[in-house]
């Protein structure tokens, strides 16, 4: 050891994100609450006027749970996983410490605004690209910032060999990078003519081609938002916790790979049927059945992991969320495919299996791997002993029956509506009218709403145990090497 | 040039461009297997950059020049 | 060859780009040019239903109303004929939505009027019993930014040569000009409709969001 004694990793950034990820789950997952709500209970639609109007909520909620609640979780496990694993600190570095603070204060700016100007009716409409042209100038910024802040790190370490954790977050960094500049090409309509809102701008893309580069953005927006970085957690947390060894490090590297070349091509299956080119409907629908592969190919590396030590999953309720998350990543990585084959698609396409399918994955793989990973983290940063072992195991099932009733009543509703809308009777002409598909669903968005409610419930625990952990735990003398310590 | 000869490139390019990383692809596959099983490079002790991660733990393999050129 | 991807980070990095960027370059570039050719009779909207669509934008009606009608006998009997590519030739952005919470809108202007929408957008569940949709009374009193309207329409006359003022096309003009143009639209549709305020407010040289909106609707054929 040649590194000076008295340094160590640097948690403050790690702290930092840890509160934001806690404080935009909560805003985002109550607006969604809200929204599920307001389907079930249409009076509750206006009660905040025109700001509290399903149309007015929704980016709002989308852009809360992604770039807020997801995002922030994502950069507090970076910061957390890369030093350790490149074994270099912050504290090395004087200008990338500044860079990480800068990062983070940004990141929280454009955070607030956008909740701000989304609830005022400023959008481009572009889902989860909505933020106008300011925003996405300051998101622009911070994400450089993250860039030079995860170079930096990864050129000052220690170690040699480059953990596929940390290949994963720099996909991600990658891919959205690119993604999000090629989405937001825009002309700010104020500077151009001299006239009108200096917020608003124009879509330098028209109609199909829009379409098209917008969900070759939005498809892989969940893939580098929703997808690798989570992957990235997993693989240093599970193993971490658990004391195993990955089941098999070279499938990491292999699954890594083919995730990387097939999941951007999938992105068609989001416009089939409509005016864009056949051929990349079709490409679109094969290429997300091939995805299959890889997807599933980290997913049973991460339970095969935990081979021979099966008992923890009993022990543990911080075991049982990441081998439940990497379930519904199965789960969701096999029913996406099966959306995209274009005759379920036909059926499927805009309804409400959709967003059943988004929350199986985000509720199911994102948050519970999120909250996890802030679990296994909250001992080492905080120096204490997590708080409560059996709220923690609460949680846990609350949550996963809120899953379960979220995605089932999702389920239902969406074959039936998308049965409906399809049905003729015997003299040829339409069964149903576009209403009669509407009311039918009242029992499911009710259904629906409850397990959003439930989950809400559940992180709000979480927010709990973490806050009481980081108070009042019980401090401890040396830093846990596998399981986190929790008191029952 | 017109749409369709574009196209016809398009298809093309897209063809052999997959055909190419098919086939790097799996080299790799078979390059990782290889250097494993001749004792090359063992992979798998590379899931310990887990376990043992804190500050003042040993790197597994030190950052050093000469051994990146030889490698 | 593979120990550098292993362990230099650069090259890495380099590597992970191109297999990501690959499949945009390969996918989405060579049929620009042929997306964006507009069909015969495809016409850029007016300032007014511009600044309609500005209002149907800031409300997000897109997170729950389609604007395409694929090509099934279920859809074509329920919206009308199916959607086009060149249909979509002057929406920036395209607005084709995701979900249907509520019917598709590629054709609504085909069957329904502004009396319509003036008694649905005051109060959905008048006119169809059962509804979700929220009420939008807010659209009668908020007033609609005609200005922003027509600085997108100069803008992508100029950066992306709309054909406005040619011939057999919507006329733009200068600002002085749209201005008068859309206030003698809104006149017309303000006629149609029953709530007082927004006639007087038109009568004053003022268009109410509601009165944009209905513009633009009626513009969906």
């Amino acid at each position: 050891m040649q590194s000076n004694a008295q340094l160590e990793y640097d948690y403050s950034i790690v702290k930092a994100f840890t509160f934001t990820t806690i404080l935009f789950g909560i805003i985002g997952m109550l607006v969604g609450v809200i929204l599920a709500f307001q389907l079930a209970f249409p009076e509750l639609s206006n009660l905040a006027g025109e700001y509290g109007t399903f149309g007015r909520l929704r980016p709002l909620h989308t852009n809360g749970v992604a770039f807020g609640f997801t995002l922030s979780g994502i950069f507090a496990t970076w910061y957390y996983v890369g030093q350790r694993v490149l074994k270099m600190s912050l504290n090395e570095s004087k200008f990338l410490m500044t860079v990480a603070k800068l990062h983070f204060a940004l990141y929280f700016i454009t955070i607030l605004l956008a909740v701000v100007t989304l609830i005022l009716g400023i959008t481009t409409s572009k889902e989860y690209a909505e933020l106008e042209w300011p925003l996405d100038l300051l998101v622009v910024v911070w994400w450089v910032l993250w860039g030079v802040a995860m170079f930096g790190m990864i050129g000052m370490r220690r170690e040699r060999t480059i953990y596929v954790s940390i290949w994963y977050f720099m996909s991600s960094f990658l891919a959205v990078a690119m993604l999000y500049l090629f989405n937001n090409m825009e002309v700010p309509t104020a500077l151009v003519s001299g006239y009108g809102s200096v917020m608003h701008s124009v879509s330098m893309y028209a109609g199909t081609n829009d379409a098209l580069v917008q969900w070759w953005y939005g498809h892989n927006a969940v893939a580098f938002v929703f997808t690798t970085p989570i992957i990235g957690m997993i693989y240093y947390f599970l193993p971490k916790e658990s004391g195993q060894n990955v089941f098999s490090y070279k499938l990491s590297v292999l699954a890594f790979w083919g995730l990387m070349f097939v999941y951007l091509w999938a992105g068609g299956h989001h416009l089939i049927y409509s005016t864009v080119p056949d051929w990349m409907q079709t490409m679109g629908s094969v290429m997300s059945v091939v995805l299959i592969l890889p997807s599933w190919g980290s997913a049973i590396n991460m339970l095969l992991t935990m081979k021979g030590e099966w008992q923890q999953l009993q022990t543990s309720p911080l075991i049982k969320f990441m081998i439940l998350a990497s379930t519904f990543y199965m789960l969701s990585t096999i029913e996406g495919p099966i959306q995209a084959i274009k005759s379920v698609n036909a059926i499927a396409h805009f309804t409400d299996w959709i967003p059943g399918h988004v929350h199986d994955g985000v509720l199911g793989w994102v948050g519970f791997m999120t909250m996890a990973a802030l679990f296994h983290m909250a001992p080492r940063i905080f120096k204490r002993e997590i708080y409560s072992k059996s709220l923690m195991e609460t949680q846990f099932w609350i949550q996963t029956v809120a899953i379960v009733l979220y995605f089932t009543s999702m389920w239902i509703a969406g074959i039936t509506q998308g049965m409906m809308w399809r049905a003729y009777d015997e003299y040829g002409s339409l069964l149903y009218s576009f209403i009669d598909t509407v009311t039918v669903l009242q029992p499911y968005y009710t259904i629906r709403a409850v397990g959003g409610l439930l989950y809400l419930v559940g992180f709000f625990m979480f927010a709990y145990n973490i806050y009481k952990t980081a108070t009042s735990g019980r401090v401890l003398d040396k830093e846990p090497v596998n399981a986190s310590p929790m008191a029952s | 040039m017109d749409q369709e000869t574009l196209l016809t490139i398009q298809g093309y390019g897209k063809f052999f461009v997959i055909l190419f990383v098919f086939i790097v692809f799996y080299s790799y596959a078979y390059s990782i297997y290889k250097r494993q099983r001749t004792g090359e490079r063992d992979f798998e002790k590379y899931s310990n950059l887990v376990h043992d991660d804190s500050f003042d733990s040993t790197p597994l393999e030190k950052r050093d020049n000469s051994i990146d050129k030889n490698d | 060859m593979f120990h550098w991807l292993e362990q230099k980070p650069f090259f890495f990095a380099v590597v992970l780009f191109l297999t990501i960027a690959f499949a945009g370059i390969i996918e989405v570039i060579p049929d620009f040019a042929k997306q964006s050719q507009p069909t015969v009779g495809t016409k850029p909207y007016t300032t007014l239903e511009l600044a309609g669509r500005h209002v149907y934008i800031k409300d997000s009606c897109n997170a729950c109303h389609s604007q395409l009608i694929r090509p099934f006998k279920s859809e074509t009997d329920r919206y009308g004929m199916y959607s086009l590519s060149g249909e979509y030739a002057y929406d920036r952005p395209f607005l084709w939505g995701s979900k249907r919470t509520g019917p598709d809108l590629m054709r609504v202007g085909n069957y329904r009027t502004t009396d319509w929408h003036e008694n649905h957008m005051m109060n959905p569940a008048s006119v169809v019993p059962g509804t979700v949709m929220p009420a939008y009374p807010h659209m009668f009193t908020n007033i609609a930014d005609i200005e922003t309207a027509y600085a997108e329409a100069y803008t992508v006359k100029a950066v992306f040569g709309v054909p406005y003022d040619a011939e057999g096309m919507p006329k733009l003009g200068t600002l002085e000009e749209a201005q008068a143009d859309a206030m003698a639209q809104a006149k017309l549709i303000a006629a149609d409709m029953k709530n007082q305020s927004v006639k007087d407010a038109v009568a004053n040289g003022q268009v109410p969001e509601i009165v944009a909106l209905i513009a633009y609707l009626n513009s969906l054929k």
